[in-house]
């Protein structure tokens, strides 16, 4: 306890009070470096007192600061139920210190604002976005000089998202009014804690400070099968025999099944993002008090949340990523020194393979890392205008200086001046020369955007035919993407889109799809590339039991290859990729992971698409992708694409793919909110928003769409690389039947790439009109038959059922008076001049058959056209393509017209 | 008469004893009404001005048809079409003679004109072809002929075989009920009255084609036969009579 010797006599007493007999690990390590006023990042399991560690020296602090002048040390947390948790906590600490501290976020009442912006507490807790506002008001930034500390909270949770880059932007701004003051992390266990240290600190210099998670976890893994009454009866099992229990899901939906099938324990609560906060805080409660002794839940209780004791967390199916099952069972054992257990539930082979790779990872320690975004457009126009706000006008340079000083922004070439003339673009600021300046637009803009969460208006769903409403889209989904008569998928059903008026999507059940369409039932975890290739490792080595000695696992896992063995299939591997053919395509067993396969399916997608002009269904997991494809399109032709991808055009190919899809639209509208072109509630019913997108052609909007979706939803520079192993036969790439192993995997996201030219929606349509476009068949031989049928029913040779002949002239349907001219015993001239257009029409049958009739078909089209046509000797899309071109020159002439 | 598309405007030409360059809907200074409805973008109107003087310089008319719509702001004139209008006209007329329809949208649009240039709002003949804005009753005297409108703002959605759609400009061509139109149709053999819709030359405005069908606006669309309706796209590619469109729709 020597460490707390440093500390003011005041604190150490109430240290003593609180009952702090023996320093943590974590404590002992950054309470001096704290103390001595370094910026410090502090890695630690939750529940090893972080935040003790952090606020001792800070309390220190401030009892020598004089009283009043404005906040001395902000804490930031990334979340309300967070900041409340913490409040709850310091206002015992400063009651005993004689310090004020208050809470400020978006739930914070006016009084209590106003009574902040009149007498500033000594200790500020809030959120990142509230953090944003402090800077907007004039009294509020007075306070801001007196800053010494600013502690943030959970800081891994930021330090990957715009949110993130955004605050170090903030921290940046601070500096102008209080100059330097000391910086504090406070981190979950991740890959690369000097990265999170620059993130917080920029170039200046820091400590970090690790504890070591790994000793501490204590994991099995138990194989339960796939039936959800199995797997729910052995979770009931093993719940009879633990204390209080975390039982974490990965999705809402199975939060609620599972809450459900465990109702009758009676000791049971879920908690999940989309319960009301009353609902979530009561459930805390519960649990805290042992009213409860099970809570359900999703990531929502990942964060350090005071929930009282744990003993156990079971973790049901696979947790996706390493930091993820570390949070998670780190939840376990919230006493200092003692071990987290906890338990995965595997439900199949993919996710127990892959939970016991993520387990094995966990113990050695190699956490997944935590990337900053770097150079994110919209966070940047985020903060010019909340300068612009702030200062009112304010030189280019002044924000540069402010820019170059964080990690995130140093270093991002001429992105300052392409957002600033962008956001002039659409009147969020005024420029003369080198000077900023606000605008009437600029302080509504930034009330409606203070944070860079896309918390979205949501699109409710409403069913004509059963007058209800069936659920929500997001908003920017719609307005990107959605039209009238656009068939989508939601809740496992089709609809197509009525109208979109009044805030509201109007729909009926589509009767039948013509493919698969874009779904986004949540956003997904993302398994990473190197669990995937360790997976991969396992099925090829088949070492099963070098990860477990759970008698289940291993026999399941053994049971499940000997089978792929006795069907002849070929196990996919990490040194092998099987292409196998299905009913609605190509299954490609890859293990890459998500955004690798994510980024390598839609490289592949388009390349088919575009080649073989039609438009290619996608959907993948981190083991295989399924393309949806025409029946023509078989598992070779897939390999021969991928075995002629060439690594360094792949970026190129991958942009051209996504501008057309679903996905980058819906990107490119949140991203267009964020430069104010677009305010949160625009009424989009009058215009073409479609036509509207295509002014960010080229613009660092559409720079920033294309920069998020390639580095947060996929990554190419992995897939090209994958591919390079590919040419170096690292990995081969095999044909095989459909195997257990393509079968298996929910599909996770699903999208469609369409070929890159809009010609081909043209010649669809074209194609089906011809096909069901009526035809008046006619023998010319024994003049005695005739028949009207569509164009799709004629025979590739038609041929007259009476006589045998070929000789049939193909005429549209009003024209069929002129064959009853053929039967006429006497003749005039111009039944003579019929007679000899007929014939001529059906030589031109009799020799290119049903090639003829379609084009005689065509509007416009006689005899002497349709040899044109046929004479060009095309085929497929040419061939219609020559029909389109005589269309075109018809439409252009006197005879359509009069 | 022959007719040449230009699928960049959308623009048409119309070519008797003399070649008119037809383009409907311009809505110079819709951003004003954008920034209303909380979209906020730059003028455009310097954009689609050039367009229109390329397309001039390549089709090589002897007039400009413009049917209406030449701005947008309505009850009354904005600072940004103040400051735009005249430059935007005296550009336009500085080329080739002008011929304007008004549209619901040019009130106060007058004074900017010349006498000849202005014509009726309820349409008139120019070269054997009718030409009129199209929110109003037609006049009489276009009874058959064909009529070229605009208003409208026609879109297609195009599906290609996995569903995957797109919207684009097109016309729309159809016959048209000339009693309920109270267009006088008592000589005998009077030709057929068709009207031809026109898509708007203005980039972003657009209606989907069944949506007019379903929920029609004006009169003329009221009273087209619907029938023996055809479309085309802006580039002159012939889709199809819109029944087939419609059987898609429900199918």
């Amino acid at each position: 306890m020597k460490q707390l010797e440093l500390l003011d006599p005041k604190v150490q007493v109430c240290i003593k009070k609180r009952g702090f007999s023996v320093l943590s690990e974590a404590q002992k390590q950054a309470i001096p470096l704290i103390h001595d006023g370094n910026h410090v990042v502090l890695i630690a399991p939750t529940g090893t007192g972080k935040t003790e560690s952090a606020m001792f020296p800070v309390f220190n602090a401030l009892l020598s600061m004089p009283s009043r002048g404005g906040f001395k040390a902000i804490y930031i947390t990334p979340l309300r139920s967070l900041n409340r948790d913490i409040l709850a906590r310091m206002q015992w600490w400063c009651r005993e210190l004689g310090l004020t501290v208050g809470v400020r976020h978006g739930d914070t009442p006016m009084g209590e604002r106003r009574k902040q912006a009149l007498a500033p507490p000594d200790l500020l807790i809030t959120t990142p976005e509230t953090f944003q506002a402090l800077f907007m008001g004039k009294r509020l930034r007075k306070h801001l000089t007196q800053v010494r500390f600013v502690i943030i909270d959970e800081i891994h949770e930021l330090a990957g998202s715009k949110r993130g880059a955004q605050l170090v932007v903030a921290l940046e701004r601070l500096h102008v009014y209080a100059g330097e003051f000391q910086r504090i992390g406070l981190s979950a266990t991740v890959g690369n804690p000097d990265e999170i240290a620059r993130f917080l600190c920029g170039k200046r210099p820091f400590s970090v400070v690790q504890v070591p998670v790994a000793k501490q976890l204590d994991i099995t893994v138990r194989f339960v099968g796939d039936d959800f009454q199995k797997q729910t009866e052995i979770l009931s099992k093993i719940l009879k025999r633990e204390g209080s229990t975390l039982v974490f899901v990965n999705t809402r939906v199975t939060a609620e099944a599972l809450g459900h099938a465990l109702y009758e324990h009676g000791d049971v609560e879920v908690h999940h993002g989309s319960l009301s906060k009353e609902v979530r805080i009561d459930a805390e409660e519960r649990f805290k008090k042992g009213e409860i002794r099970i809570l359900i839940c999703t990531s929502s209780m990942e964060l350090g949340i005071d929930i009282g004791r744990v003993d156990h967390v079971i973790q049901f199916g696979s947790p996706r990523e390493v930091s993820r099952l570390v949070q998670r069972v780190g939840r376990a054992g919230h006493q200092l020194n003692t071990i987290s257990r906890g338990t995965i539930l595997a439900t199949g082979f993919d996710d127990l393979l892959e939970s016991l790779v993520i387990v094995k990872k966990a113990k050695a320690n190699e956490i997944e890392r935590v990337v900053p975004q770097r150079c994110a457009a919209d966070v940047l126009a985020n903060q010019v205008a909340g300068i612009a706000v702030e200062y009112g006008e304010i030189e280019q340079s002044k924000i540069r200086e402010i820019l170059e000083r964080t990690s995130v922004f140093a270093d991002c070439g001429t992105l300052l001046d392409d957002v600033c003339r962008q956001m002039e673009e659409h009147l969020l600021i005024r420029l003369d020369g080198t000077r900023i300046i606000t605008t009437a637009r600029a302080r509504r803009y930034l009330s409606g955007n203070l944070s860079m969460i896309h918390d979205e208006r949501k699109v409710p769903i409403f069913d004509m035919v059963s007058r209800r409403t069936v659920g929500t889209l997001d908003e920017s989904f719609v307005v990107g993407w959605v039209h009238t008569g656009v068939v989508f998928i939601t809740k496992g059903q089709l609809w197509r889109v009525i109208e979109i008026a009044d805030g509201k999507l109007t729909v009926e059940p589509a009767k039948k799809a013509l493919g698969e369409l874009p779904s986004w039932e949540g956003e997904q975890i993302p398994v990473p590339f190197s669990v995937a290739r360790e997976v991969g490792e396992i099925r090829r080595r088949r070492n099963i039991s070098a990860y477990t000695t759970e008698r289940d696992s291993i026999r399941f896992a053994q049971m499940f290859l000997t089978e792929m063995d006795k069907n002849r299939s070929l196990v996919p591997s990490d040194h092998l990729i099987t292409l196998e053919n299905t009913d609605e395509g190509v299954v490609c067993n890859i293990c890459a992971g998500h955004k690798t396969n994510e980024a390598l399916g839609r490289v592949l997608s388009i390349l088919i698409s575009a080649r073989y002009g039609t438009t290619v269904g996608l959907e993948l997991d981190a083991y295989r992708m399924l393309l949806h494809l025409p029946s023509s399109i078989r598992s070779s032709d897939v390999r021969d694409f991928l075995l002629s991808l060439e690594p360094s055009h792949m970026p190129g190919i991958l942009r051209l793919a996504l501008k057309r899809t679903a996905l980058f639209k819906w990107k490119l509208v949140q991203i267009a909110k964020k430069f104010g072109a677009i305010d949160p509630d625009a009424d989009y019913e009058k215009i073409s928003i479609q036509r509207l997108l295509e002014y960010f052609e080229g613009s660092v909007v559409q720079q920033e769409t294309f920069r998020e979706l390639l580095s947060e939803y996929m990554d190419i520079d992995t897939a090209a690389e994958v591919v390079n192993k590919i040419k170096r036969g690292d990995i081969s790439v095999a044909l095989g039947p459909f195997s257990m192993i393509g079968a298996g995997g929910l599909f996770s996201s699903r999208d469609l790439v369409p070929p890159p030219t809009a010609d081909q929606a043209v010649l669809a349509t074209l194609k089906r009109r011809l096909d069901q476009d009526d035809v008046f068949l006619a023998c010319m031989n024994c003049r005695d038959w005739k028949i009207r049928t569509a164009v799709s029913r004629v025979p590739d040779h038609p041929q007259c059922p009476k006589c045998g002949a070929r000789l049939i002239a193909a005429l549209k349907p009003y024209e069929d008076e002129l064959y009853l001219a053929m039967r006429k015993p006497r003749k005039t001239q111009a039944d003579h001049a019929i007679e000899q257009r007929l014939l001529k029409n059906a030589n031109i049958v009799l020799s290119s058959g049903k090639k003829a009739v379609i084009a005689l078909s065509a509007r416009g089209v006689g005899p002497e056209n349709a040899s044109r046509i046929l004479a060009t000797l095309t085929d497929g899309d040419a061939f219609y393509r020559e029909i389109m071109k005589a269309e075109r020159n018809f439409i252009q002439t006197h005879r359509y017209w009069s | 008469m022959k007719m040449e598309f230009f699928g960049d405007g959308p623009a048409l030409v119309i070519e008797g004893e003399y070649r008119l360059l037809i383009v409907a809907d311009l809505h110079f200074g819709i951003e004003a009404d954008l920034a209303a409805h909380g979209l906020h973008f730059r003028s455009r109107s310097t954009d689609r001005l050039e367009r229109l003087l390329k397309i001039i310089d390549m089709a090589d008319p002897d007039m400009l048809v413009l049917l209406g719509d030449i701005k947008h702001s309505i009850p009354s004139i904005t600072r940004q079409e103040y400051d735009e209008l005249p430059v935007i006209l005296d550009t336009l007329r500085s080329r080739i003679p002008l011929k304007v329809f008004p549209g619901n949208h040019d009130i106060g649009i007058e004074p900017y004109l010349r006498d000849a240039e202005l014509q009726p709002k309820d349409g008139t003949i120019l070269d054997g072809v009718g030409y009129l804005h199209g929110h109003m009753y037609p006049s009489p005297n276009l009874t058959g002929h064909l009529m070229v409108i605009g208003h409208h703002h026609p879109l297609l959605l195009l599906k290609d075989e996995v569903g995957c759609a797109l919207q684009t400009p097109a016309y729309l061509r159809a016959g048209l009920d000339t009693d309920k139109l109270g267009m006088n149709t008592l000589v005998e053999n009077t030709p057929p009255t068709r009207v031809l819709f026109m898509p708007a030359f203005n980039e972003i405005a657009g209606y989907d084609i069944l949506q007019i069908v379903k929920n029609p606006f004006s009169p003329l669309s009221r009273f087209m036969k619907t029938e023996d309706a055809e479309i085309i796209l802006a580039d002159g590619t012939y889709i199809g009579s819109l029944s087939s469109l419609q059987s898609d729709e429900t199918a």
